[in-house]
């Protein structure tokens, strides 16, 4: 049940996120890229197996100690939050980008953007 | 577990240490431009001495290992962050370092842009930063995150000289690439689930026995297709070469000279590590008719999909970068062009390369492209420098502002003359065995087809680089041209260039060697495997159950 309510999530996420990036406001196409990063990350998430995991599943715990506890593969943890960081960086640089756009093109429409040299 | 790291293994990380030292050295001297230019030069070369050492202990030297690897915090292999230096990625490296020395040098004459200056060496290390890394690592998630060092650079780069025009390109550069960036987590994701690993090494070993890791392989050939999808777009194939005209045009032309000859080299190193190192042994059955080539593309491995995707990629990129660059109006432009059609050069031996059987054609297939490649960053370095040189002596690039330049400054015009030359392929240059070598291996494919595109391509090539030489270096000076002052640095870095393009084509010998020691290294997954030393999770804790089971 949790893999198909996820899968569901992980599929809006990314067609809101690719209908966004197809409109004509710079802002939105911004959005779109904010959101298709985020369900990229999602995706990421669930990636590392839903289930609680174990020591088979997570090896590296087995190196340490006796006592493996029940818990989340950290793997795909640790890659989250490294391409979380990366994709807020990456979209607050767009969002600077597009307000630049917008100070020097007077517009925010993609179609309007070509005609000034 | 390997041992302490002394000796060659630690040199494997001896260049990104230089350029990371570089770059924040760089930043915290931001009000002193002398020494900030000082402290990059000094860097830069310390870095060519860096890969230098590493190309001859590692890979040249009579008694080298071949490969060393650098366990970083002394992790042992699929856990910890592994740094693998091999023929193939010392290659690379000295093509970025010959180039980025040469790009330095330009750059401490020539700087666009006013108080943004102080960051430009800064960033201009932070790039090399991220080139380097996505060559030294053997890990596909670190892949990706020097995939976003290297591009974060570019960004700003692209954005750099700050008009109108350079906004917008920075700003669908940057969608593109997030949208890029987006993909390839979800093929590192699927990747992982599926494989239960990271790591090339251990990736590639599961792969070879999917039984003994309790994994099924065919997924495996959907996500491929997805990071290939990924690299084609750094490496600028038709159908994703649409960003390159613009943001070439928009960074200053010697980041440009980088962009095309090194972080486009990222894009065709990753497809050749990834197909031929790891991906090459997982146990797919293929059948695919392949009607352009006359070798049999039934396998067992999904390399043919790769070697199949690359043909329809390479020749939409030869053709669309020929006849795009023959109708451009000004330098950069043609060279942008040219860029996406000379790509697609590099491509197709990889594609005969994917999809030969023969062991022996592979190799030679594959030391084509390597050979081409390295043409590719020496000619177009050395045009996008030639093209920031007569920016900064005339201040316009544009072919009906130019002409004649060839009686104001000769030794331009020679330069320029060389680097087309080897662009077209002609002896004793180092484009005619780049040429000489991917023709050959068609041949030898007896793919007809092939040879008649390579054929349309050459004939684009001469077509552009005659037409570019005419507009702008024969005829009447033009005004622009007549108040030139050529900046007699610059020219020294060109000639410096056109010597190498030189060199290389008379001392051919040495660099065919390399280059095969580099395509033995692409092709060697038992060699890969055995130097990184994946220890499997299994031995561990002690189970049978590896990562790939949930």
């Amino acid at each position: 049940m949790t893999a198909v309510v996820l899968a569901a999530t992980v599929g809006a996420l990314f067609a809101i996120g690719t209908f966004l990036l197809l409109r004509r406001d710079l802002i939105r196409v911004v959005w779109g890229l904010a959101i298709i990063s985020q369900a990229a990350n999602v995706y990421l998430l669930s990636m590392g197996g839903i289930a609680p995991a174990t020591a088979d599943s997570v090896p590296i715990l087995a190196g340490h100690g006796e006592h493996v506890p029940q818990t989340a593969d950290p793997l795909v943890q640790a890659l989250v939050l490294t391409a979380i960081v990366i994709g807020f960086g990456m979209t607050a640089f767009a969002l600077v980008l597009s307000y630049r756009v917008y100070e020097e093109h007077d517009t925010l429409d993609v179609t309007e953007l070509g005609d000034r040299e | 577990m390997t041992t302490a790291p002394v000796g060659t293994d630690t040199l494997v990380i001896a260049p990104m240490l230089v350029v990371l030292v570089a770059a924040v050295g760089t930043l915290l001297l931001g009000r002193r431009p002398r020494a900030r230019a000082t402290v990059s030069l000094a860097a830069g070369v310390a870095y060519a001495v860096a890969v230098a050492a590493i190309d001859w202990y590692i890979v040249l030297a009579p008694d080298a290992p071949g490969i060393a690897t650098y366990q970083v915090g002394d992790w042992p292999a699929p856990f910890g962050i592994t740094l693998v230096a091999d023929g193939l990625s010392a290659f690379m490296l000295t093509m970025v370092a010959v180039l980025g020395v040469g790009s330095l040098i330009f750059s401490t004459r020539h700087l666009p842009g006013g108080e943004e200056r102080s960051y430009y060496f800064p960033l201009f290390h932070f790039l090399a930063l991220g080139v380097t890394g996505a060559f030294l690592t053997g890990d596909l998630f670190n892949l990706f995150v020097w995939f976003e060092v290297m591009l974060m650079a570019s960004y700003v780069f692209v954005a750099y000289s700050g008009g109108p025009q350079h906004t917008r390109a920075a700003f669908w550069y940057v969608s593109l690439n997030l949208l890029a960036s987006a993909i390839f987590l979800l093929g590192v994701g699927g990747i992982y689930a599926t494989t239960g690993t990271l790591n090339m090494a251990d990736l590639a070993q599961r792969l070879a026995e999917p039984a003994a890791y309790g994994l099924e392989p065919v997924p495996v050939v959907g996500l491929l297709g997805l990071l290939l999808s990924v690299f084609a777009i750094k490496a600028g194939l038709v159908p994703f070469q649409f960003w390159i005209p613009t943001a070439y045009r928009a960074a200053p032309p010697q980041i440009t000279a980088l962009l095309a000859g090194a972080t486009k080299k990222v894009g065709i190193y990753a497809i050749i590590r990834l197909s031929f190192t790891v991906f090459a042994g997982a146990e797919v059955a293929v059948d695919l008719p392949l009607p352009l080539v006359d070798v049999a593309v039934t396998g067992n491995s999904p390399l043919p999909f790769v070697g199949a995707a690359l043909f329809v990629m390479a020749t939409g990129s030869i053709l669309v970068g020929g006849i795009g660059a023959v109708g451009r109006d000004s330098m950069e432009g043609v060279f942008a062009y040219s860029s996406i059609g000379q790509v697609g050069f590099i491509a197709i031996p990889v594609a005969i390369a994917a999809t030969a059987t023969a062991p022996g054609l592979r190799k030679f297939a594959i030391i084509a492209a390597l050979v081409y490649a390295l043409n590719h960053t020496l000619a177009k370095g050395l045009l996008f420098l030639a093209v920031g040189t007569v920016k900064s002596a005339t201040g316009t690039s544009r072919f009906a502002d130019l002409g004649g330049l060839a009686s104001r400054s000769p030794p331009l015009a020679i330069a320029v003359f060389v680097g087309s030359l080897a662009l077209v392929g002609i002896p004793p240059l180092s484009g005619f065995f780049g040429k000489f070598l991917v023709f050959d291996a068609a041949a030898r494919a007896r793919a007809g087809p092939v040879i008649v595109l390579l054929l349309v391509g050459s004939l684009l090539t001469i077509a552009y680089t005659t037409r570019l030489w005419n507009q702008s270096f024969w005829g009447a000076r033009t005004p622009a041209v007549e108040a030139a002052t050529v900046d007699s640095v610059q020219v020294a870095v060109l000639a410096v260039l056109a010597a190498a393009i030189v060199a290389v084509g008379v001392g051919f010998e040495p660099v065919y060697d390399f280059a095969e020691a580099a395509a033995e290294a692409a092709l060697d997954t038992e060699g890969y495997v055995e130097a990184v030393d994946p220890q499997d999770a299994s031995e561990l804790t002690d189970s049978n159950a590896g990562g790939g089971d949930h």
